[in-house]
């Protein structure tokens, strides 16, 4: 069977280990990135069949900035080729800050979100529902 | 003409101001006395006409009629001018000048119709002449002595032109027949005599009626002045009543300094008012409110302590007058005071509990513009200022400090979070058996240091609810129209299999039937508060027990009352139970862990609502919790 490219984009190591472990028990190939300049390097070299991303990393909003480049319906785009790639995007922002972000999923380029602490079962789930044949 | 009236106030703006004033009332003496004498002369012109009628008609003299008439109807007639004269001024003019002017011809006018009726009823033998005693006396009452006394003279010297001319034939003797036996005219002696006792009996009444006229006008002077003074005294008390108001009424510290400068200028009566207060620097005086000084003025350059000999002056507590800015060596910049049309300036020092906090200066266009009274009224309005100002600062402090120690909160606490969400995320890793296989007892610890990061997990959240509730700047206008029974619900459901496996039944009431339950809140915060409230009950009831969570509307609020029939909570915990990072010692010996933040939470969103909550309980027997929060205007927006 062809394996599967994940791609996490996270700048906090210990929790792309986290990541890593359970998505290469289930026997998916992973690939990191600790920022989003990283992030767009290696996304053009492995082409992943879907992209874990952080919110926050460099800036409180460069991962939304980054899913937005990836899905962009230009032609002209540079990740031209990423438009249809599953996103799941990190959150740590709790509920109740004046930081939220009302995520209208109509509106933004993300599949869907996962909540830190991150469940690896829950992660597995949601993988799975984008990458089962 | 009537003399301008002196400045008197020692303040020339202000008395400027106050002579336009006083001049006003003086004119409008003169305009009412031009037209009562024009109304005078309408009866005078008549009673000539109707006398020399009757000094044939019912007297059987003989007069030169003809003169006569001609004279009452001419003086009609030059009345008649001054009448539309005087309408015109009313409408048109303002100014004294033209109405003084009018009243001069008048008279110049009533001296000559008196010149020819004493000529055609007899020359110096008339009758009549005993009429230019009352002119004289209007005359005197019109115009200054001098003025007066040279109306008189006129008379004298009209009344002698006359009689001489007659005497010498030049003119004829126009005598009223019938009434002297012996003609009098060629008398020498009696026409000196006459004449004689008629000017001083001219200038004796010219004088007796100016000296009380005079009186008349210092008297009203005084009025006026006092008047003034009284205004001015008011004016003054108002502006301290408004620091004094102002000290206790507002603590926003442009406000305040706004209204004192403007409110001092006022009361002063000068140009213009500042404030400027010492900088973060401690090395500078910025202007921080300021009332009729122009913008090139404010932009003169930076008032150094260093260099300005004035500021060090008034900083060290002392009221400073400058009477001529021209020529003062304590200012920094007198070329641009100036420009500005600054001539005196008065300055009175601000400061505070800690110190010096500026200066409080007032700016007249006049030199010499303020004296020891002066003086003692800003030094007034500048301590009752610095209490404002000392005031306004100390809560500006206190609210940049309460700002500062949220954001401070709100900052640990999320870096707190993502570390302890990440060591979250790694034990679960570790406990899925995604890091490979790991021994019972190993299983044990890492699940043990999992429920105690789950702990710290909480208690950061609940920590940073508390901090975004403090640091949240919206107001009531600025939340959502949420709907409660959808916010309870999801709620609920969310503790469906929870309570089942506990063997706690909850029931779910909506008494509020058709009637809006529309809050006007945040989704979050109110999923927050039912959250806790259920969470709790479910917590704290043993198996087997129930939960009632019901809705109500009463008026314009509406009740959400969560009821079980748990631990109850001990009457001497009722009081803290709101209270941060309290939890009741029978909670605590249910749950061991638990952050005591839960309730604080729901006091605090609900308070932020504008709503309330309340809370009964029996120990051993349950727990009622009631919050009650205001009903949405049915004008704003549903969110769903």
């Amino acid at each position: 069977m062809n394996q599967k490219c994940i791609l996490i984009i996270d700048d906090d190591p210990d929790l792309r280990l986290t990541l890593r472990l359970p998505l290469e028990a289930d026997g998916y190939s992973v690939s990191e990135a600790s920022n989003v300049i990283g992030g767009r390097a290696v996304v053009k070299k492995v082409k992943p069949d879907l992209i874990i991303l952080d919110v926050m990393m460099d800036t409180t909003t460069a991962g939304f900035q980054f899913a937005l480049d990836l899905h962009s319906s230009d032609p002209r785009s540079e990740f031209k080729e990423f438009s249809k790639t599953p996103i799941i995007m990190l959150t740590a922002i709790h509920s109740t800050t004046p930081l939220r972000f009302a995520p209208d999923e109509d509106y933004l380029p993300v599949q869907t979100f996962l909540e830190k602490p991150v469940e690896p079962d829950v992660l597995l789930k949601k993988v799975h529902e984008f990458l089962v044949e | 003409m009537l003399d301008s009236p002196s400045s008197i106030g020692k303040n020339a703006d202000l008395s400027k101001m106050k002579s336009n004033e006083r001049r006003t009332l003086v004119d409008a003496e003169l305009v009412a006395s031009v037209a009562w004498l024009i109304h005078l002369r309408w009866i005078a012109g008549a009673g000539v006409i109707v006398s020399t009628w009757m000094v044939g008609a019912i007297f059987s003299l003989h007069a030169p009629e003809i003169p006569l008439y001609a004279i009452g109807v001419g003086i009609l007639f030059y009345n008649f001018i001054f009448y539309l004269a005087e309408r015109r001024l009313k409408r048109s003019s303002t100014s004294s000048i033209a109405f003084g002017r009018l009243a001069k011809w008048q008279v110049a006018m009533d001296w000559l119709g008196m010149a020819l009726l004493i000529h055609y009823s007899g020359g110096i033998e008339s009758p009549i002449l005993l009429f230019f005693i009352f002119h004289i006396v209007i005359a005197s009452i019109f115009f200054p002595s001098r003025t007066a006394y040279a109306f008189a003279l006129l008379a004298v010297v009209l009344l002698s032109v006359i009689a001489l001319l007659e005497y010498f034939g030049i003119i004829p003797h126009e005598p009223v027949t019938g009434l002297l036996v012996t003609p009098l005219y060629l008398n020498q002696l009696y026409l000196i005599a006459e004449i004689f006792f008629f000017a001083a009996t001219g200038l004796i009444v010219a004088y007796l009626a100016s000296s009380i006229s005079d009186r008349l006008r210092h008297r009203e002077e005084e009025v006026v002045n006092l008047s003034e003074s009284l205004q001015h005294a008011t004016a003054r008390l108002q502006a301290l009543n408004d620091g004094t108001r102002l000290v206790g009424s507002t603590l926003e510290l442009p406000q305040v300094l706004n209204r004192i400068v403007e409110s001092t200028a006022k009361a002063l009566g000068v140009r213009a008012c500042s404030i400027r207060l010492i900088d973060k620097t401690g090395t500078r005086l910025e202007p921080v409110a300021v009332f009729g000084l122009s913008q090139a003025y404010l932009n003169k350059g930076p008032v150094d302590l260093e260099s300005n000999l004035l500021a060090r002056q008034v900083l060290a507590g002392k009221t400073v007058n400058i009477p001529d800015a021209h020529s003062s060596p304590l200012l920094q910049y007198p070329e641009e005071a100036r420009q500005e049309g600054i001539r005196s300036i008065l300055s009175a020092p601000l400061s505070g509990k800690s110190g010096p906090l500026g200066i409080l200066r007032a700016y007249s266009v006049e030199p010499d513009g303020f004296n020891k009274d002066d003086e003692a009224f800003l030094t007034a309005i500048a301590t009752q200022g610095s209490i404002a100002i000392d005031n306004a600062l100390a809560y500006q402090s206190i609210e940049a400090l309460d700002a500062a120690k949220s954001q401070f909160v709100r900052m640990v606490t999320h870096e707190l979070r993502s570390p302890v969400s990440v060591i979250s995320s790694l034990l679960r890793t570790m406990t899925a058996g995604y890091a490979g296989k790991i021994s019972e007892q190993q299983l044990d610890i890492i699940n043990r240091a999992s429920r105690r990061v789950y702990f710290l997990q909480k208690l950061v959240d609940d920590l940073l609810d508390l901090a975004a509730g403090k640091t949240d700047v919206r107001t009531k206008e600025k939340y959502e129209r949420v709907d409660l029974i959808s916010a309870i619900q999801m709620v609920l459901s969310r503790y469906e299999v929870p309570a089942s496996e506990k063997g706690i039944n909850i029931e779910w009431r909506n008494d509020c039937m058709d009637k809006s339950t529309n809050v006007n809140a945040t989704p979050e915060g109110l999923d927050r508060i039912f959250n806790n409230l259920i969470s709790n009950a479910v917590k704290y009831t043993p198996s087997g027990g129930r939960i009632k969570v019901m809705l109500a509307n009463f008026d314009n609020e509406v009740h959400v009352v969560v009821e079980d029939s748990g631990i109850g909570i001990p009457e001497e915990a009722l009081g803290h139970l709101f209270e941060e990072f309290y939890r009741a010692p029978n909670a605590k010996a249910v749950e061991r862990e638990g952050t005591g933040l839960g309730l604080t939470i729901v006091k605090d969103f609900v308070t932020r609502f504008g709503g309330r909550v309340n809370v009964q309980s029996v120990l051993n027997q349950g727990t009622r919790l009631t919050v009650i929060l205001p009903l949405a205007s049915s004008s704003t927006q549903v969110v769903p």
